[in-house]
């Protein structure tokens, strides 16, 4: 075959027209997906936000769907067609050095995120996201309610919800220090409270929950556990300081249980995320450990009421007695039996 | 002013200029690629250095290393070697100019207007209106240019190289447009997951349909010149041209693995990213059987050993692309820096050797001047051949510790301190293709300044 300039014109421009027939024209003809179950509008805001997150390239880091084989953030749902109606432009995105944020909605109160935004190692120690402060506040509303949005009518659901306990909250956090955390107590059910953290603190365990928390905790809680980490001055209520939970232990003495439940599953209504999805059950345990030895000078750690140790636990005898409380001091033993024989 | 005019009307000028300006956005654009390098490393080294945070720097990076250097390069050698083959001269110089005057505002506005945060934000179509004006104006001024400069043509038959470099115009008339959704001129978008669809068929036509013609048709232009020997098979040239079109264009859909797309686009994206394997084997069989035997006379020129390099590049790209569209491979590879390393082999490693090769060769040929310094092409080589071999290994390493972690239940946070070091590492590679890009501006600089004259007689004896 000779190529003339005509074939070669003609053909190669035919070739690819009729390529974009059927990979440009005939979806433009055939894909008009009915708004899916989650799916609502955008408000002006949440597009002013949009069009931030396009200028400043988020979806660089982000992608917006969730596969089958996803585990991380918004993982609850897979990626219907129906998500992204009207929505134009809505950049699915290619890489994650960022999380997915899809179902990004309501995992966060606006406070974390001005925090996040502001810097987000502020929060998140480990994140490669630039600081956005130079965006300016308002700015930053924009963005955090798109980030809000993402996830639609679910994403409403979990942002109500958020609502719904930031009040309590806060009040709580106004009535004082031990007036708080007698709320927070309240917000653990009764068998986490009683529960003793069943593994013992040897250096090893220590020295990993250490990591865990320097790695995830003291953005907010700070490096030494006095809730004055970097995130802190953005967040109402504020973090923890753990110190504070030396007076107030769980009949005198349980704080182990507390610490594993509020760690898993969060604080919904303030900053405080869960991170079930982080760590795994025995880095919670770890990092239980850590917090009680290190900031409040005492660990629970295989007391009873235990079931049967597990297999590969060491011989450890409890040294730590409860601390004397006030007021109620009088009342409590003057220390906790200490285990001896692992069980 | 008649002088200026004089200077517009000279064949040689546009190319040169391409070729110049290419070389000049090689070391902005891999700059601005550090900065993103190092932005991964230490997220607050540039904090609030607005145009140099991540999600500014790397789509200035991406843009003008691909549409700035890259593809400036081969264009330039295209303007040489198109009318050199057809026995002719470029149609009109003065046009050409035009059309390098409207791309390099295009690249131009990418380092502004991303800085400000002026972009439309889809992955390669970022620019925003006005410049995709002005690119889709200089494509088809080049389009129309060439197709009179084959009309003028002395010489009967069309060799592949200018198939190639004509297809490339004629696609990207009808590509970019398209891709840039141009008559939406606010967003650059469609509203609604059929975007997504768009944005991914010239997401895949970039490399397919710019990159690919442009650097098989250099290759095409410069191994069989340097191995003195004829091209092998004219029928696998017509194989490999037409496949080329008829299967690139339907693969974009694999940038969208077990995303919310129909089946039936995945389907075909999958089975015609494997079929890929038939322009690219036709192709580089054709090339290689071309200059068997004398594969020696390439690895001894230094502008041939860029070029038969970037052939083996294309053959590493190539056989990892379709591998990696198929969804169990996606399942882990997809989402991460492997991603990565395989668009930086395609892009730098395929089509930036053979542009470098191709213009190292070229450039004699052109400017009537030997090259500065033959040693200087050998250091750029090693420069950049460490710092992309480096690059791929490490980013396709980081890129399988991230999808086999994320695929087994490991959280992005979790991960992102194991792919620490990977990102430095990444950065320091990237210092050495940096250091290639100065070199080799500097030695076409002094070329063009103090490289030695060709005799005229023995150039005409080159040129024919």
């Amino acid at each position: 075959m000779k190529v003339t300039p005509a074939l070669l014109v003609i053909g190669a421009l035919l070739t690819f027209w009729a390529s974009m027939a059927i990979m440009v024209l005939l979806p433009a003809a055939t894909m008009h997906p009915a708004p899916s179950s989650t799916w609502r509008p955008w408000s002006s805001e949440e597009e002013a936000g949009n069009t931030l997150y396009v200028q400043n390239g988020c979806s660089y880091c982000h992608s917006r769907y969730i596969r089958t084989n996803d585990w991380d953030l918004g993982a609850e749902r897979l990626a219907e067609p129906g998500d992204y109606v009207a929505q134009e432009p809505s950049i699915l995105g290619t890489e994650r050095t960022g999380p997915d944020l899809s179902q990004a909605g309501g995992e966060h109160p606006d406070d974390w995120h001005l925090a996040h935004f502001t810097n987000p190692r502020y929060t998140r120690p480990q994140s490669l996201m630039p600081a956005w402060k130079f965006l300016g506040e308002s700015d930053i509303r924009l963005l955090t309610a798109y980030v809000q949005a993402q996830g639609g009518r679910d994403a409403d659901t979990r942002i109500s919800r958020q609502q719904r306990w930031r009040t309590p909250a806060q009040e709580a956090y106004a009535r004082g220090p031990d007036k708080n955390i007698e709320w927070l107590h309240d917000q653990v059910p009764h068998g986490w409270l009683a529960m003793p953290n069943p593994y013992p603190p040897l250096p090893a365990d220590l020295a990993r929950g250490e990591k865990v928390y320097q790695d995830q905790c003291a953005g907010c809680h700070g490096p030494i556990g006095d809730g004055q980490g970097l995130a802190a001055p953005y967040l109402n209520p504020v973090p923890l300081n753990f110190t504070l939970l030396r007076r107030h232990l769980t009949d005198g003495r349980y704080l182990g249980g507390m610490l594993y439940y509020q760690i898993m599953n969060g604080i919904t209504g303030t900053a405080m995320p869960y991170f079930k999805r982080d760590l795994e059950s025995e880095k919670i345990w770890d990092v239980s450990n850590y917090v009680a030895v290190y900031f409040v000078g005492y660990t629970d750690a295989t007391m009873e009421p235990r079931g049967i140790g597990a297999a590969y636990e060491p011989a450890w005898t409890n040294p730590y007695t409860p601390p004397q409380t006030q007021p109620a001091a009088a009342s409590q033993p003057a220390a906790a039996p200490a285990r001896t024989e692992p069980r | 002013m008649s002088g200026m005019w004089r200077f517009l009307k000279k064949p040689e000028g546009p190319a040169l200029a391409f070729m110049v300006s290419g070389m000049l956005w090689f070391i902005i654009g891999t700059l601005y690629g550090l900065v993103s390098a190092i932005d991964l490393v230490a997220p607050d080294f540039f904090a609030n250095i607005a145009p140099l945070v991540f999600g500014r720097g790397r789509p200035t990076h991406v843009n003008t290393v691909l549409y700035g250097f890259v593809t400036e390069v081969l264009v330039g050698c295209g303007l040489y070697y198109v009318p050199a083959l057809l026995r002719t001269k470029l149609w009109s110089p003065p046009a050409a100019w035009l059309s390098w005057l409207l791309w390099n505002i295009t690249v131009l506005s990418g380092p502004i207007c991303f800085a400000g945060g002026h972009t439309q934000g889809r992955e390669y179509t970022e620019y925003i209106w006005a410049f995709d004006v002005t690119f889709t104006l200089a494509i088809v001024l080049l389009a129309v240019n060439i197709v009179m400069t084959i009309a003028n043509r002395r010489e009967n038959s069309l060799y592949v190289s200018v198939w190639y470099f004509t297809g490339m115009l004629l696609w990207t008339a009808g590509s970019y447009p398209i891709g840039n959704v141009m008559w939406h001129p606010s967003t650059g978008a469609v509203a609604g997951i059929l975007d997504t669809v768009i944005l991914w068929f010239y997401g895949h036509n970039l490399p397919g349909l710019v990159l690919t013609p442009l650097a098989v048709g250099a290759a095409y232009y410069v191994m069989p010149r340097i191995a003195q020997a004829p091209l092998w098979s004219h029928t696998l040239s017509l194989v490999g041209f037409w496949t080329l079109v008829a299967l690139y264009t339907h693969i974009g859909g694999h940038h969208v693995p077990q995303g919310p797309i129909p089946n039936w686009l995945k389907a075909m994206s999958t089975i015609d990213s494997m079929a890929m394997v038939i322009p690219v084997f036709v192709a580089l069989g054709n090339l290689w059987l071309s200059i068997r035997g004398r594969g020696g006379k390439l690895l001894a020129d230094p502008a041939g050993r860029f070029v038969l390099a970037g052939t083996v590049w294309y053959l590493i790209t190539c056989v990892q692309g379709p591998i990696q569209s198929l969804p169990a491979v996606q399942r882990v590879t997809h989402f991460n820096n492997w991603v990565i390393g395989h668009s930086h082999i395609a892009i730098l490693g395929f089509a930036g050797y053979i542009a470098l090769g191709a213009m190292w060769h070229i450039l004699p040929l052109l400017s009537g001047r030997e090259l500065y310094s033959r040693r200087l092409v050998n250091l750029q080589f090693g420069l950049i051949t460490f710092g992309l071999v480096g690059f791929f290994m490490v980013l396709t390493t980081a890129g399988l510790i991230q999808g086999g972690a994320w695929n087994n239940g490991q959280t992005i946070y979790r991960v992102l301190p194991e792919i620490a070091p990977y990102m430095f590492l990444r950065a320091v590679m990237g210092v050495l293709i940096i250091a290639a890009a100065f070199v080799g501006f500097y030695n076409l600089w002094m070329t063009l300044r103090r490289g030695r004259v060709i005799e005229p007689e023995l150039r005409e004896e080159a040129l024919s």
